[in-house]
């Protein structure tokens, strides 16, 4: 056992490198989406893990507890009960109801509405001023598709990235999501959401960015892809509106003249507009 | 209850009848120990490799790594990495936990525990580990085939587990590795749940079970149930790499027609699911009977708490889809299967209610045995209370295959089913091999490993929280998880003690063998029915079947006099 503090002193010594304090280290990335977003994700994280752990320390009360009032040497005469007279079942029952009405029904009920009130909001392209991208991932690159000035996708105007995509803040973004190869999973850590990418199916997700969060962000592959699962990794661009207009029509110029009309693998895209079928069933839209 | 007689067979001479192509259920135990404990050891090996790459990314692993990785610097290299960890999840699960638990101590404990000589059916018993032992060795031949083992996560999920993403050998062997284990687990099942039905001892009732039996008998049912689930799904896995069709193929990959990668997950999970609880079950179950025997009075709720493994057996089946959220599955469904989770924690509550009422008041003592069988309740209490994190979908859309899932998972699995795995094996080791284990160096086991896990579980919560995904060979590539390199070398800390603290458990084992006190029939002063015979157990168990009149935790009766525990055969005292 004298190694314990040894190994001790030397994970304390890791944290000791840094001014950075351990809680500062534990905190989540930065929640950059709208209020109501990100924010209803942190305030359920929150509220599970202040339940849990009040049950924790009671679960531990009672395991400390007993295990120190009735040890042998002081409690030498057990109490001899079987637990089934009608108070032991209904004390039972009454911490098996607590906790589902505490913890369980609260959170299942607020996470419905968050969905039904948020995530599965969907903004309607045809109502609406969104922005829409079509997302493709493969082994090991997120590929980002914009529609070009006709507004239609999966034509030789549109803009195509690599691991680079560029939206404007405040703007709803709204993507339709496949993989080309294996199964990826769409994750924005700065947003609290992700999707799975799934070969032959099309996914979807929106964001929407809060005013004055502009910066270069991180967008990860959380599904298992592979070797370089860990190199799958793009980066999101929050612009301005004035600065995402300029880039966008920069972007739009180039395309233009530079998108080769012989390359087939260009046209991975499709219309956005696709029988309802075929996109995955994820809510009433 | 035995509708049939049970003849005494004359006890096998040479080796390999007596050891080898045993039909004795306590021998096919003791080959699924020592078959769980190589390969825990396997497992854990890999678990320190990825933790050291995970906690000093880039650099030698020590002592080891030049051997290992030669034309790598002594660097863990990348695709090696993925199959590091699909392996360390693939062992652990299916040739660590569920060999240690269900093959081990199923085999000896069930007809022990019910009264009877052998298990129904000795000859399914005895190809149960023979196929187990074939399929150990597909998992690990796998390691040895030039592009390497099975390296899509030991979920495998297609189209990554089939050729578009794995055209090696390695995944081959890996799908056949976990089609005999299925064989494998059926039979035992079958056999487990005939035995409990044909042959209770007379007067022994259901309810007249020690719950560790209740928790196997739970556990062979959804094994039946769903194990073949998996081997179909890994079949048709198998039918799509060496055949070229196309269940799990699509998109561009799928040129002759398409099938649907999402369909596996379905398959997967509705056994992957029921197998958490396979795991789990048979763990509550022996915690169970030892916390009420070291606390000598009678299981607090004993009806309860059998009736709720049953309602979580039964919900299990029905929670599945918790695993998918993020496959965007129909709304119905997605809110379906987070209520239906939600539900699990009524039983759950129940159960964590019995287990402190059963110490309640009770006059306990810390053998390792109880020690071990206390620290599940800890460490089952944190893993049971995250999984509201990942059962609720909004959160989980965050937390979904982050390292939080990572660490809830070993907190259930991996630390709880261990702990009483290691419970089980102090308790029945007498039993077993008529040899009392050290205690005090079970004590430095159980401390060490106790620390070791929590530090590991717990920072693995802590960077899932902050972000971290898995399966990441180096996840500081992402600049917003660079902050986590200190809480990943504390975790892979914690992991070395847990490491470091399995040699006393080994070189426990030694000692026993060479100079362990011998046991008595009864060392643990208890009165189920593996304790009225002595210790080894014979090979007929029971010179006669014994008859049952009262229930397993009969202990601290004020009416008893000279003794406070009786024997299930024996009528209980009154006053």
């Amino acid at each position: 056992m004298k190694l314990a503090p040894i190994l001790w002193a030397a994970s304390i010594s890791a944290f000791a490198q840094t001014d950075m304090s351990i809680w500062d280290r534990m905190k989540p990335p930065k929640d950059i989406s709208i209020e109501g977003f990100g924010s209803k994700i942190d305030a359920l994280f929150m509220y599970i893990s202040l339940m849990d752990t009040f049950y924790f320390i009671l679960v531990c009360i009672g395991l400390f507890g007993f295990s120190y009032l009735y040890q042998a040497k002081r409690h030498p005469k057990p109490y001899y009960t079987y637990g089934n007279k009608p108070k032991h079942l209904m004390t039972t029952l009454v911490i098996g109801l607590a906790v589902f009405f505490s913890i369980d029904s609260y959170i299942a009920t607020t996470s419905n509405s968050d969905l039904l009130n948020t995530f599965w909001n969907w903004p309607d392209p045809a109502k609406e001023d969104v922005l829409r991208v079509q997302v493709q991932g493969q082994q090991w690159v997120w590929n980002f598709r914009y529609p070009g000035a006709d507004g239609q996708f999966n034509t030789l105007d549109d803009i195509v990235t690599t691991n680079d995509l560029r939206i404007p803040e405040g703007k709803k973004v709204l993507f339709q999501i496949t993989a080309k190869d294996v199964i990826h999973s769409l994750y924005f850590p700065n947003y609290r959401i992700k999707v799975d990418a799934m070969p032959g199916r099309i996914s979807r997700l929106w964001i929407q960015t809060r005013k004055g969060e502009t910066g270069q962000y991180d967008i990860a592959c959380a599904e298992m892809c592979g070797t370089y699962h860990y190199r799958m990794q793009a980066k999101l661009t929050v612009y301005s509106e004035e600065d995402y207009n300029r880039w966008n029509q920069e972007a739009r110029e180039i395309a233009m003249v530079g998108n080769d009309p012989d390359n087939a693998d260009n046209l991975w895209g499709w219309q956005w507009d696709i029988t309802p079928k075929a996109v995955a069933q994820t809510g009433s839209n | 209850m035995a509708m049939f007689e049970q003849h005494i067979h004359e006890a096998p001479k040479d080796f390999l009848s007596k050891y080898v192509i045993s039909y004795d259920h306590k021998v096919i135990a003791k080959q699924f120990l020592w078959y769980a404990i190589f390969f825990l050891g396997i497992g854990g090996m890999m678990a320190l490799l990825i933790r050291w790459t995970l906690a000093y990314p880039g650099q030698a692993f020590p002592i080891l790594g030049h051997l290992l990785f030669p034309h790598n610097e002594g660097i863990v290299p990348p695709d090696t990495y993925a199959a590091l960890f699909t392996m360390h999840g693939t062992i652990m699960i299916f040739y660590a936990i569920t060999p240690l638990l269900i093959g081990c101590f199923g085999n000896l404990l069930i007809p022990l525990q019910i009264g009877c000589r052998d298990m129904c059916f000795p000859t399914l018993n005895m190809l149960s580990f023979w196929f187990a032992f074939i399929s150990g060795i597909f998992i690990l031949a796998g390691l040895v085939t030039p592009l390497g083992a099975a390296a899509g996560g030991w979920t495998s999920y297609p189209t990554l587990s089939t050729l578009v993403g794995s055209p090696g050998v390695g995944q081959t062997l890996w799908c056949l590795a976990i089609f005999s284990l299925g064989i494998s687990s059926t039979m035992g099942a079958v056999n487990y749940i005939t035995t409990i039905i044909v042959l209770r001892a007379p007067g022994m009732g259901y309810f007249d079970m020690p719950l560790a039996t209740w928790g196997l008998f739970l556990t062979a049912i959804l094994n039946a149930i769903f194990v073949p689930v998996l081997g179909a799904g890994v079949l048709l896995l198998i039918f799509d790499r060496v055949f070229g069709t196309t269940f799990f193929l699509a998109g561009a990959a799928a040129t002759s027609g398409t099938g649907d990668p999402i369909l596996f997950q379905h398959v997967f999970w509705i056994f992957g699911h029921p197998e958490v609880y396979i795991l789990i079950l048979p763990a509550w179950g022996i915690v169970s009977d030892i916390l009420s025997f070291f606390s000598r009075k009678p299981a607090f709720g004993y009806k309860a708490t059998a009736l709720s493994m049953a309602a979580i057996t039964i919900l299990s089946t029905l929670v599945y889809g918790h695993h998918m959220f993020t496959t965007q599955m129909s709304p119905l469904l997605t809110q379906s299967f987070m209520t239906l989770t939600m539900t699990i924690s009524i039983p759950s509550a129940v159960f964590f209610a019995n287990w402190l009422g059963t110490i309640w008041r009770g006059s306990i003592k810390f053998d390792s045995p109880m020690l071990f069988s206390l620290g599940v309740v800890f460490v089952f209490g944190l893993g049971g209370l995250t999984g509201l994190h990942l059962g609720t979908v909004t959160t989980d859309l965050y937390l979904h295959d982050t390292y939080f899932v990572v660490g809830h998972f070993h907190y259930t699995m991996a630390a709880s089913v261990l702990l009483g795995g290691f419970a089980a094996i102090y308790f029945w080791w007498p039993k077993m091999f008529g040899k009392m284990m050290h205690e005090g160096m079970a004590k430095i086991h159980f401390w060490g490993t106790m620390i070791g896990l929590n530090m590991a579980f717990f920072g693995m919560l802590l960077v899932g929280y902050g972000g971290m995904h898995r399966r990441l060979y180096n996840p500081f590539v992402y600049d917003y998880l660079e902050k986590l390199i200190p809480i990943n070398t504390f975790i892979t800390v914690g992991a070395l003690l847990m490491g470091v603290s399995q040699f006393p458990f080994l070189w426990n084992i030694v000692w026993t063998f060479r100079k362990g006190k011998i046991a008595d029939a009864n060392p643990w002063k208890v009165g189920t029915l593996e304790w009225a015979i002595p210790s080894p157990a014979p090979v007929h168990n029971f010179d006669e079947i014994p008859v049952v009149k009262c229930g397993p935790h009969e202990l601290g009766n004020p009416a008893l006099v000279g003794k406070d525990y009786q024997m299930q055969t024996e009528e209980i005292a009154k006053a």
